[in-house]
């Protein structure tokens, strides 16, 4: 009934009906739950991270918790889970169930081993079992196994090369995507080694080690197991700026594919994704927090967004803000000022609040009127008032040939 | 989301708050309660701090949580509603002197400085008063007869302040803040003053304004504060099956509500000369009534009463509204020739108070309330006097605000003009 814009894609060689694909995470660790995923409209699932036979994988619960404001939205989620308690046995028998059941669908897996054996073993049987994809945990938060338990793998840069040589080797022709960590002193290192591995690309980037909280009036630590606690990998919208930043480094320093994965929580945020250099996003937080339907407003929102603005593909997007971001002494100095629509103004006065106590000065605040005026001469235009404004009823302001030129940043 | 929120509520309540600037709320608070800081305190879930915020600049805090006409003052000016609506600022508030009580408080009292207050009147302005006074080292006296809490105490029903708050609260006054009460009528401020350094009279308005129409004094005809003081006490009320309130203030409609809610079977219907639009009481109070299946008689002008030794009903002349008065109320016109009547088995006449006719060498003004200065001063040198008596009727939060400011004002007196 009404109009549609193809948004398939090529992975790597791999058709995906749209470019939103669930990550491995607790959300594909159950066969049912990757099944009622790709149900509900998912491109693709990369099940949970799994491992040979023998090598135990003891979780502990409860594994999540959760920061935000005090009316405790889920602004990031920390979660001190493992790799999947199923092993390579398990897992291949799910992929081929699923190639088979969902034969346009993405099935690929995620492996983590000890030694190259280990790793070679769970290429060769994912290969097997008919993967589309296989992806590489080398930055798991709770640590890697093998030569340096507890270490993440990408935290190497020389292990990073050896052991994505190990896996490619085994894969062959089977597309090999590397997950790494934003937890480096240098990003563009770590995704060249993966490059001079031979992966055909890499999912940027895992979980954040981070430690959620701490109850202040028992010192346990979030989540609390009678009193004790471990550092959690953070998710969700709170590193959604770390990922951006990883994926544009990436993709302005080195030419690989990157997948694109760790906060976004919706559509705008895919876009943003991909416009920095993803060419798929990866979902868990979200479904994690609202269930697999909210595929629905994903592929809707981002359909809408392609439409309006033209674009006949997703792929249209990928890195199309690349070449906006610079470095900061590369950048204009544009004479901005303050400029406050006092026909939208609610007079709250968190402008000149702002302003008086972290700005320059340049807002005053009538009380009578209950109104904000900007002392041009004193406005640097540092656009803080504009952060604060609970209408936007703030825009920053050039002049410049006569012509007035907006700054207007969504928040 | 209703009068009592939860954490979760309070919380998300809390976080629509804008933390304005010069807060609009707090300045249409006659308390000037720190409104944003006490909200502020809710989000970061630190609630002594926000009791501690509340409690300095409001010493009737359970009272005001209860009853405040909170769409009269904070919440009418709220910055929020620009966007959406008024934040819940009642709500929250009730939620914090819910949650935390004033002995959960550490409190800090200055020495007493060997200066002290008589308090005349033990109501909202009175206690307010007393402790302000304690607060900088004064030791007040409350002279009172009945009992401490004045009109909150006695009228209001509990169904809408419970009785515990506001014995809860004049207990602290009294226990927290070591003020003392007299049981013992004044009647010569001379006296008073030889003992005292300065008195506070807080009497508030005592007696009923009188309906001049026949059949006044006829049986089943009732005032409506003694009603209320009836059922306050839990006692019941003789009053009959069809009920005529006649008043459109708080008084006339707490009343009718309360007669309805003793006896739902009860017919009850406030008679009122002008209509919903002039009605002179709070929207929820209304509300609350009309909930409860009161009556409305609007543009009804009662002529008589009528019957025998008891009442039969009410002989009324409609009214018609003409322009605005001064003060922008639109004024009745009686309409010739139009009077009907209505079968009541009981009246009871809610027109207002006036002032006890007291301490004759006070000036009073022609209504005869005390008339004081920007100081509270009365026309006699060391005596003070606010809330009712000197506003007339009035809301609580009002009267409490007069007796904070007028503490204040005897503190500057009794140090010789210097500001405290």
């Amino acid at each position: 009934m009404f109009k549609k814009v193809d948004l398939s894609i090529d992975f790597l060689g791999i058709h995906l009906d749209s470019p939103f694909v669930l990550s491995a995470a607790p959300p594909t660790d159950e066969l049912e739950m990757a099944e009622h995923g790709l149900e509900e409209g998912w491109a693709g699932v990369i099940l949970k991270t799994t491992s040979v036979e023998g090598n135990p994988v003891e979780l502990k619960n409860p594994m999540m918790s959760s920061f935000g404001p005090m009316s405790r939205k889920v602004v990031g989620l920390g979660n001190i889970d493992l790799i999947s308690h199923h092993h390579i046995d398990v897992v291949s028998s799910r992929v081929e169930y699923l190639k088979k059941k969902f034969p346009n669908k993405m099935i690929a897996a995620s492996i983590m081993g000890a030694s190259k054996e280990d790793w070679q073993n769970l290429v060769y049987r994912l290969k097997k079992a008919g993967a589309d994809l296989i992806e590489c945990s080398f930055s798991c938060p709770q640590g890697s196994m093998g030569e340096e338990p507890g270490k993440m793998l990408a935290q190497s840069i020389e292990a990073t090369e050896k052991v994505t040589r190990w896996v490619k080797e085994a894969a062959d022709t089977t597309p090999v995507l590397i997950k790494i960590t934003p937890q480096v002193t240098d990003i563009v290192e770590v995704a060249k080694a993966v490059k001079r591995g031979g992966a055909d690309g890499i999912t940027a980037s895992n979980t954040i080690p981070s430690l959620l909280g701490v109850d202040i009036y028992t010192f346990e630590p979030y989540p609390s197991l009678f009193g004790s606690g471990a550092y959690s990998g953070l998710s969700g919208p709170a590193i959604k700026p770390i990922t951006l930043r990883t994926i544009a480094e990436i993709a302005k320093n080195v030419d690989i594919v990157i997948s694109g994965n760790g906060g976004a929580f919706n559509w705008r945020d895919a876009v943003e994704f991909m416009a920095v250099g993803a060419s798929n996003v990866q979902f868990c937080t979200l479904p994690m927090h609202y269930g697999f339907r909210s595929i629905r407003d994903l592929k809707s929102g981002f359909e809408h967004y392609l439409k309006e603005m033209g674009f006949k593909s997703p792929s249209e997007i990928v890195g199309k803000a690349l070449k906006n971001i610079k470095n900061q002494e590369d950048l204009v100095n544009p004479k901005t000022r303050s400029d406050i629509d006092l026909d939208r103004c609610i007079g709250c006065g968190l402008c000149y609040a702002a302003c008086n106590d972290g700005g320059h000065m340049a807002i005053s605040f009538d009380s009578k009127t209950r109104k904000p005026y900007v002392n041009e001469e004193k406005c640097t235009g540092c656009a803080m008032c504009m952060q604060v404004c609970p209408v936007d009823a703030i825009k920053m302001k050039e002049v410049l040939d006569s012509n007035e030129y907006y700054f207007v940043e969504r928040r | 989301m209703g009068r009592n929120l939860d954490l979760t509520q309070a919380l998300i309540e809390a976080e629509r708050c804008l933390y304005c600037y010069d807060a609009p709320c707090e300045k249409a608070c006659p308390a000037h309660v720190p409104i944003p800081e006490f909200i502020q305190s809710i989000r970061t879930g630190n609630l002594k701090g926000s009791m501690e915020l509340i409690t300095l600049a409001n010493p009737s805090i359970g009272v005001c949580g209860e009853v405040c006409p909170e769409e009269q003052f904070c919440q009418s000016v709220c910055t929020r509603s620009a966007i959406d609506y008024p934040i819940k600022i009642r709500e929250l508030h009730k939620f914090v002197t819910d949650n935390v009580k004033l002995t959960d408080l550490e409190l800090q009292l200055p020495p007493l400085n060997g200066k002290k207050v008589a308090i005349i009147g033990g109501g909202p302005a009175g206690l307010a008063c007393a402790r302000e006074l304690r607060r900088f080292g004064v030791k007040p006296v409350i002279f009172e007869k009945k009992e401490l809490g004045g009109i909150p105490a006695q009228e209001i029903s509990k169904e809408r302040l419970p009785y515990n708050i506001v014995r809860e609260e004049a207990k602290q006054i009294l226990t927290l803040f070591g003020a003392e009460v007299k049981d013992k009528k004044i009647s010569d401020l001379q006296d008073l003053l030889g003992e005292f350094d300065a008195i506070f009279v807080a009497t508030g308005l005592t007696e009923e304004l009188e309906l001049d129409i026949k059949g006044v004094n006829l049986q089943n005809v009732h005032t409506a504060r003694k009603l209320l003081k009836t059922i306050k006490s839990s006692l019941r009320t003789d009053v009959g099956k069809r009920v005529g309130v006649i008043g459109g203030g708080n008084v006339a409609v707490e009343v009718a509500a309360a007669l309805k809610r003793e006896d739902p079977s009860r017919d009850v219907e406030v008679v009122y000369r002008r209509g919903l639009k002039e009605l002179k009481a709070f929207k929820d109070e209304i509300d609350e009534a009309l909930e409860l299946g009161v009556g409305f008689q609007f543009l009804a002008i009662p002529v008589e009463i009528k019957g025998e030794n008891s009442v039969e009903g009410l002989v009324v002349r409609r009214a018609r509204l003409g322009a605005p008065d001064e003060s922008g109320r639109r004024v009745f016109e009686e309409v010739e020739g139009s009077d009907f009547f209505i079968p009541y088995t009981d009246i009871v006449i809610a027109i207002g108070q006036k002032a006890q006719e007291i301490f004759p060498e006070i000036k009073k003004t022609h209504n005869g309330l005390i008339e004081v200065n920007e100081n509270f001063e009365t026309s006699v040198k060391g005596v003070f006097a606010g809330g009712d008596i000197v506003r007339g009727a009035s809301t609580i939060v009002e009267s409490v605000s007069d007796g904070k400011k007028a503490a204040i004002a005897i503190l500057q007196y009794l140090q010789g003009g210097k500001n405290v």
